[in-house]
This record gives structure tokens, sequence and C-alpha cells, in this order.
């Protein structure tokens, strides 16, 4: 096993950043630490590459412990949200830094920049400054100079974060392939939970400084551990005192099944292709409904309209026991 | 935006012209005159009158010497109250700022009442282990730094807050240790800052009198300094002194300008990086 994180607790002051923290990431694979801003998910990326310290507990990399190794003793390469290039140096001297630090010979820094950049599309680049470059291309850069010296673990913080929506979809999908080629283990820290389910062969739900839930993307979406994990992967509603998802609602203008909830649409919202429906039902329920254009048009619905609803065949439902863990 | 009235400006600029003209510009020029009054004469006879180029040699070794010292404390100070917590930080931080307002002369006390050989509270140890500070160099160097304090740490410290400690963090996950860290990374970021901060520290140095004046000796040819030659010149009945007080006083006032003028060149190149 690639990393063992055992007990690991932290503090702030009295904020309680991780509370006994058990996880341990396989070797190999891409995961994600996956949560909503300042859940600890960041804080426990830091602690494994030693730029912060726990409080107790013990973290070991490939069966080292590293608990009290400082990060240069890891072998770890981090890539930061804001990128953290080093603003004096050309790119290749950026990628280069810790290959130089490792005292390789200048030949093999050289082919082994020349290598780096190619893999990272940056090649034409090599002797620009970082401020001549956009923010996609920094962070290209960035991982480039954390893979240059052959890291055990590669940690990205919130490596997206900085950018804007369309470069972000594209790196994403970069990262993958990246992954592919050189199966580093991987672990990236990120709020999105359409980034994490896309890109990551595990994922790591963590809130409020403890680990809700691991698994695959499948697994965490098809069998949520609890309200938190079923409403931070994705958008829910309640049906009849359970949480569902609002594309998992079967929706029809005649009683066909039994345990149908009957419904007044109150609200309908048309976002592009997609219908979004609010059906306040005779219960007292505010159920948002999702359906395509077409089959909203096909059922004639408008508001007012009278339906009955009920969960679509396979669709998973978790019982509603915390309103306000919802909500997110 | 609205402009104000044209009578208002032009008022208003005449006040600003005025007020630098007769405080800075018209007294500086004086020197100037003064000096190369019968060509360059008065410059030939004072350099080649040995109290003189000895007063100047005095400046140069105790600025040169408070402006390294200034700018070793000042980077570590400056790396240690932005970089880590350590309990009095905040007093620290203010105390720093305390040269700025306290006269020079009360410095020299200070330095005097503490490290005195007779009954200063340090120097009767220091001298009995044969350093003598106050009445030699040690001490003028002391109260220059003193007086100098500041100007770097003051430069220093924002840009190191501004840049923050992302690139540093960086370069120890790829390996690097703290000495590599911080002439790789840290000192080539606060380059400019530093650059900054010793060419004010130079320019207040080699300007220092009040302080110097009460650690020092002030003899001609030994222990004086340009400025206090320049006071003991001034104040001489002989016409040929009051010739040689201008030149250093220009030669100080010059030097201070290039350091001013470096400086203004080296700022916009900071800005556009």
């Amino acid at each position: 096993m690639s990393i063992d994180i055992k007990g690991v607790n932290k503090l702030f002051g009295d904020f309680v950043a991780l509370e006994d923290v058990n996880v341990t990431i396989p070797t190999g694979q891409l995961t994600a630490l996956l949560g909503p801003s300042g859940g600890g998910k960041s804080t426990l990326l830091r602690i494994i590459a030693g730029l912060d310290s726990a409080d107790s507990g013990s973290i070991e990399i490939e069966g080292v412990d590293a608990t009290k190794l400082p990060p240069q003793k890891r072998n770890v390469g981090f890539v930061f949200q804001h990128y953290a290039a080093f603003k004096h140096m050309t790119v290749a001297k950026n990628v280069a830094f810790g290959l130089e630090i490792r005292k390789k010979s200048k030949a093999e820094v050289r082919d082994r920049v020349d290598e780096l950049l190619k893999l990272v599309h940056l090649s034409q680049f090599a002797h620009r400054l970082p401020s001549q470059l956009s923010g996609g291309q920094r962070q290209r850069m960035a991982l480039a100079r954390a893979l240059a010296v052959e890291p055990t673990v590669l940690l990205l913080d919130e490596p997206f974060g900085a950018l804007d929506a369309k470069v972000r979809k594209e790196l994403r999908d970069w990262l993958r392939r990246l992954h592919d080629e050189v199966h580093v283990t991987t672990i990236f820290v990120t709020h999105d939970q359409e980034e994490a389910l896309e890109v990551a062969d595990e994922i790591v739900v963590i809130n409020e400084g403890r680990v809700e839930q691991k698994g695959t993307p499948d697994q965490l979406y098809d069998e949520p551990a609890n309200n938190f994990v079923m409403g931070f992967l994705g958008e829910v509603t309640t049906l009849g005192g359970h949480l569902v998802r609002p594309h998992d609602i079967e929706i029809t203008t005649d009683p066909i099944s039994a345990g149908a909830e009957e419904g007044e649409v109150s609200r309908v919202l048309r976002i592009g292709f997609e219908v979004r429906l609010t059906v306040l039902t005779d219960d007292g329920e505010e159920v948002v409904v999702v359906l395509t254009r077409t089959h909203a048009r096909s059922l004639g619905l408008d508001v007012g309209s009278h339906v009955w609803l009920a969960p679509a065949e396979g669709a998973n439902t978790v019982l509603a026991l915390d309103k306000a863990a919802t909500s997110g | 935006m609205v402009k104000e009235p044209r009578l208002f400006r032009i008022v208003l600029g005449t006040l600003v012209c005025g007020y630098v003209f007769m405080l800075v510009l018209w007294p500086v020029a004086l020197v100037a005159q003064k000096t190369f009054e019968g060509g360059l004469d008065n410059i030939q006879t004072a350099l080649q009158n040995p109290e003189v180029t000895h007063a100047l040699l005095v400046t140069a070794k105790v600025a040169g010497l408070a402006v390294l010292i200034n700018m070793v404390f000042g980077v570590t100070m400056s790396l240690l109250l932005v970089r880590s917590e350590f309990p009095g930080k905040r007093l620290v931080s203010a105390l720093i700022d305390v040269p700025l307002s306290v006269s020079p002369v009360v410095v020299g006390f200070a330095l005097v009442l503490v490290y005195n050989g007779l009954d200063g509270w340090f120097g009767p140890t220091l001298e009995a282990n044969g350093l003598i500070v106050i009445f030699n160099t040690p001490g003028m160097v002391m109260a220059t730094c003193f007086v100098a304090l500041p100007l770097v740490i003051r430069e220093v410290v924002p840009v190191l807050t501004e840049i923050g400690d992302d690139q540093e963090q960086a370069a120890r996950s790829l390996g690097a240790n703290g000495r590599q860290t911080f002439w790789r990374i840290t000192l080539p970021s606060i380059k400019w800052a530093v650059v900054y901060g010793v060419v004010l520290s130079l320019a207040r140095s080699i300007g220092e009198y009040g302080a110097v004046r009460i650690v020092g000796t002030n003899v001609a040819g030994d222990s004086q300094t340009a400025t206090q030659y320049v006071t003991e010149a001034h104040n001489s009945p002989f016409p040929v002194d009051h010739a040689a007080a201008y030149t250093v006083s220009f030669i100080l006032a010059a030097v201070a300008v290039l350091c001013i003028v470096v400086v203004s060149l080296l700022r916009p190149k900071e800005a556009a990086k």
C-alpha cells in the first residue's frame, strides 16, 4: 500500500481541521480528496507532503514512516493551486530545479527537461518566464517540475481551482491521460464533485475533518454511505421522506404505480436541453424533478399540471434523516 | 474627473514648486556653486588635504561596514518577522521603527551609557576583553547601524509578505534544504528590495552626524568623519577651510543624489517584472 494515514489529528487553535483520519491511498492510482472548502482535505494533503505537521498520528509512504521527515526528504511532488512558479527562472529552469538540487549531470538535466516539456506540451516555451505563460500553461509547467524528480507520490492541491471553466475541463482530461501514461501515485484535492467523478480512480470524501466515505466513483455515487455523501456528489431532492436524485424521478400525468406521490407543478425552469420542475406534493413536499425538454413537451407539462411522482426503477434512495446535510 | 479651476491649479503649482525650491533646490545648488567657484581648484585643493581624504575614508569605512551589517541583519530579521512566529514578535516589529523617531544624538548617548569603558552597563566587560567600543570605530559603526536599522527591513518585509511562501514550499518539496531555498528562491525574489534598502541605508549612513559625534572622538586625520569635518572646517576662520567644507558637502550630497538616481532607475525595472 502506497500511503498509510493513521489516526491523524490536526488543530488550528480551536478549529478542528482533521479528526482521527485513517485512510489508505492505493499505489499507482489517481485518488481524489473531495469535500467542501474548509473541510480539511488540503490540510491532509499538506501533512502528507510535510508542509504541515499533524498534532498526532502517522504517515507512511511506501512502507517508510514519513511522519517526522522534512518535505525535502519525502520525495513527493507538490503542485499548488496558484502554481508557485519560480518567477525569476525560465520554464526550463523551473522544471530543472529539483534535478539541479539533486546534482544530476548537465546532460541528464537537459534531456529530462526536454522530455518533460514535451510531455506537458511546453517545449516551445522553454525559454520564457512564467509571467509570459497563461494560467493553464503555468500549471502544466508546475506539474512537469513536480514530475521531474520522479516522486513516489504526486500531490495536487486544487490544481485547476484558479483556472477558468474551459481550461479547467481541458486540463482535467489531460491530467487523466497523463496519469494513464506515467502511473505515478497521485492524490489531488478538489471541491468539484464532477472533477472527482470524471478523473479519479478512487475518491475519499472528507467533511469537517473526517473521512465520510472512500470508494470508486461508482461506489460513491451508487451507494453513498450517508446523506452528506449523497448530497455532495450530486443534486438531491426529497420524495416521500427519501433522498433521491431529481433525474431519477419518474413523472407521469396518470396514477400508474401504487406508491406514487400526487402533486401539482408549481414552477418550470428551462435550461438548454433540460427542464427543471418544482412539484408541490399533496403531502406538502417540494420536489425537484429534472427531465429532458423533449420528455417534458411530450407530457405537456406546465405550471398547474397534475402529476404523479415515483423514484425510477433502480434509482438510489437514502432515507432523509437530516435535512440540513442535504442542503449543500 | 472634474478638473479644479485653472487659477487654483496655477496657484497650487507655484506654491509647491516654490516650497521645494526654497527648501531643497536653492540651498543645495548654492553648495555646488560655492564648490565650483573658480573651476575645479577647490576640489583639487581639498582632495590634496590629508584631513579631507582621511575623513572621507573614515565615512566610507564606517558607512560601508554599517550597510553590510544592516543588510545581513535586515534580511535575516525580515525573514524572521514574516516567515516565523515567536513570542515578542510584535514588540520587535515596533522597536525596529524606533531609530526613525529618536534623535541620533539620543542614540549616541544611549550607546555611551551601555558601552562606555568606565561605568557602562556592558562596556567594562568588553574593554577587559580588549574591545573598546565607545570613542572607537566599533561604536561609530554601531551608532550608524542603529540609525539606518529600519531601512532594509521596511523595504524587504512588504515584498516577502507579498510573494508569500508558495515558492519556498515548492522548492522544499522539490528537495531543496533551507540554505538552498534561501539562495536560489528567496533571495532572487527579494533582491530589488534588498538593493533599494541598501542604497537608502548607504545614503542615510554617509550623512550621519549626531550619533557618531557622541560616540566618536572627532580627531582630525584619525577618527573624524566627513560630516564632522564639514562642521569643523565651516567653523574655521580660514577661507581655504570653507572651500574644503563646500567640497566635502558637495561630495556627500552628490553620493546621496547618485543613490537616489540609482534607486529610481531600479524601481521601474522591478515594477515591470
